[in-house]
């Protein structure tokens, strides 16, 4: 279990809390909602009101982490979110394509909605005009990846967060805060299986001494890449599911768990799981869990 | 003109074209690290392109210093790299580039490897660890060594490159230099930049084969040159400036040019900018490499 030395900068988004000490506040968990070909609405309004549903029950908070390919689904996904998620409710959008991201963020202005979102996500791909509709269009919080092309230790990790890796002109932190997003949760970008893949896990606590911000990242990516598991058909979705329960060990603060479809069996392993790091960080760190976690709400 | 033309070539960095997009769609698909070669290998097809003849890898993945301390042992990258343990050599650091560029480059081109100097390195660190300036400049001048050894069956000649002599010549700096060359054969080039000039007899002195300095920058160093030069070592000469943007016109680096056959005659043995060209925007940067090839077009009746 780890304590840090550096003050944990602590962000709130509408009652739902990102990092502090470890066992202060609950896992904050992303769930992937993916749309192939037409959006289908009605389904991923079930397994959004599903994931709420579970994460009302343990403590732990959900957020849907909707994947924006096309230009032509912005405005009909970004209206779907509004309708099905409570008022003010967070969200965050994944768009890889930097054409379509600058589209979304006009769109998300144009909806009443950047106050509420989670930009996912800022990296060393920046585009000049991404980062002009950035600061003209600044979401509430932003998740910055830490790729460093360069180098995959944790020290690279640092190393693009800090100075940018002599790939831009500044590190990443500095450059959310130009943009004009003042509130950044760490990705410690999970590599490959055989390409040093668990320093993704190693980085959480190493942003976390170093910066004092919320980490996290999306290891189960790392499990969907181990080819060898193919063969193990029964134990792929447990080990991909299981996958998350480093993030929280290491000190973490979120994580993007894959699928939204697996929110049933995610949100409780977590809470256990926070509830294991809760018991011993409050005992020995004296660090007390917040008023919603999991340890109070399943506990008693 | 029947002296023998010197080869045009870089002091090591070549403005990189790094497709950043291209490199996060790389890890979003399958995360992993992106290949560096197709970058390495279109800085190399411009500097050939442009008529250099003795080519570098052209130092594409970092700032010179920072390509070693990312690779050795015991330093970490930060705004300034920070020495946290004992400096160790744990695996080539060029190596594989300078092969993989041995096998693009044309078979009449040749290959300069490039190490940073142990001097320069030792301050321009954070020393956490040694509390000793000549104790942490011989660790990174061992590590250097290995590296020299390693790629000197892969190049033609290895440059080491010592910025910081401009700012302070040490007293050991000749036993640094012996000890990073010590295992290798190839010929050796020393690159210091920057106002040298009061330094000359003691950069004469230095166990190399080739001394580069900044003629264009500091043209004084002609003179402090003529007044020490005794023909033990070759000249390559800097004759366009790597800090500014301005192209120099092919008839001012045949000036340049035939000032410094006056003063070191058939000891001329390379011409190139005064410095890495790494800040400069590429298409100025091939300019300035295709002007000096046309001002020694000229000046050697080709």
């Amino acid at each position: 279990m780890f304590s840090f030395t550096k003050d944990q900068q602590v962000f709130e988004l509408q009652d739902i809390f990102f990092g502090g000490q470890p066992g202060l506040h609950p896992t904050v968990l992303f769930g992937g909602l993916f749309f192939k070909g037409n959006p289908d609405f009605t389904s991923a309004e079930k397994e959004i009101q599903s994931m709420l549903d579970v994460s009302e029950r343990v403590g732990v908070p959900g957020i849907p982490d909707v994947f924006i390919k096309k230009e032509k689904d912005i405005d009909s996904i970004l209206s779907f979110i509004k309708r099905v998620l409570p008022e003010g409710y967070p969200f965050s959008v994944d768009i890889t394509d930097p054409v379509v991201k600058v589209k979304v963020l006009k769109a998300l202005d144009d909806h009443g909605l950047l106050s509420r979102t989670i930009y996912n996500s800022l990296h060393v791909g920046v585009t000049e005009r991404e980062q002009s509709m950035l600061s003209k269009h600044s979401p509430a919080m932003a998740i910055v990846v830490a790729f460093n092309p360069k180098d995959k230790s944790p020290d690279g990790k640092v190393e693009v967060l800090e100075n940018g890796a002599n790939l831009i002109d500044q590190g990443l932190l500095d450059l959310a805060k130009t943009c004009g997003i003042d509130q950044v949760l760490v990705d410690t970008a999970a590599l490959a299986p055989g390409d040093y893949s668990g320093a993704a896990i190693a980085a959480l606590p190493v942003v976390k001494e170093e910066f004092g911000l919320p980490s996290g990242c999306a290891i189960h990516n790392v499990v969907e890449k181990s080819t060898w598991l193919k063969d193990f058909e029964c134990a792929k979705p447990l080990v991909d599911q299981s996958s998350n329960v480093n993030v929280p060990v290491f000190g973490g603060d979120f994580l993007l768990f894959g699928p939204i479809e697996y929110s049933s069996t995610v949100f409780p392993l977590i809470a256990w799981e926070d509830m294991l790091v809760s018991e011993y960080t409050e005992g020995y760190f004296g660090v007390t869990p917040s008023s919603g976690h999991p340890r109070r709400r399943l506990m008693g | 003109m029947n002296v023998e033309k010197p080869v045009l070539t870089v002091i090591g960095s070549y403005p990189a074209e790094v497709d950043r997009l291209q490199m996060m769609e790389s890890y979003f698909q399958r995360l992993q690290l992106p290949s560096w070669q197709p970058v390495i290998r279109q800085a190399v097809k411009r500097m050939v392109d442009a008529g250099v003849g003795l080519v570098s890898d052209g130092q594409t993945r970092d700032p010179f210093m920072t390509i070693f301390t990312r690779g050795f042992g015991g330093c970490q990258v930060r705004e300034r790299t920070e020495v946290v343990e004992p400096i160790e050599f744990i695996e080539p650091v060029t190596l594989s580039d300078l092969e993989f560029v041995r096998s693009v480059l044309p078979k009449d081109k040749k290959l300069l490897g490039l190490v940073v100097g142990p001097h320069t390195l030792s301050q321009s660190v954070v020393d956490n660890v040694y509390d000793d300036e000549r104790e942490l400049a011989f660790a990174f001048a061992e590590a250097l060594r290995q590296e020299a050894e390693l790629i000197e069956p892969v190049v033609d000649m290895i440059s080491v490159d010592e910025p910081f002599y401009a700012n302070g010549f040490p007293a050991y700096a000749t036993d640094l230099i012996e000890h990073v060359v010590s295992n290798v054969s190839c010929p050796i080039r020393l690159h210091a930049c920057g106002d040298v000039t009061d330094i000359v007899p003691s950069l004469l002195d230095l166990p190399v084969d080739v001394l580069s300095h900044e003629f264009a920058a500091s043209p004084g160093l002609f003179d402090a040159f003529s007044e020490h030069f005794d023909e033990s070592k070759q000249i390559c000469l800097g004759s366009v400036r790597s800090d500014q943007d301005r192209v120099e016109s092919v008839d001012e680096i045949v000036s340049h040019i035939q000032r410094g056959i006056e003063v070191f005659g058939t000891q001329l043995s390379q011409i190139a900018p005064d410095c890495g060209l790494r800040l400069l925007p590429e298409s100025v940067a091939f300019e300035k490499l295709t002007r000096l090839h046309n001002a020694i077009m000229v000046v050697y009746n080709e």
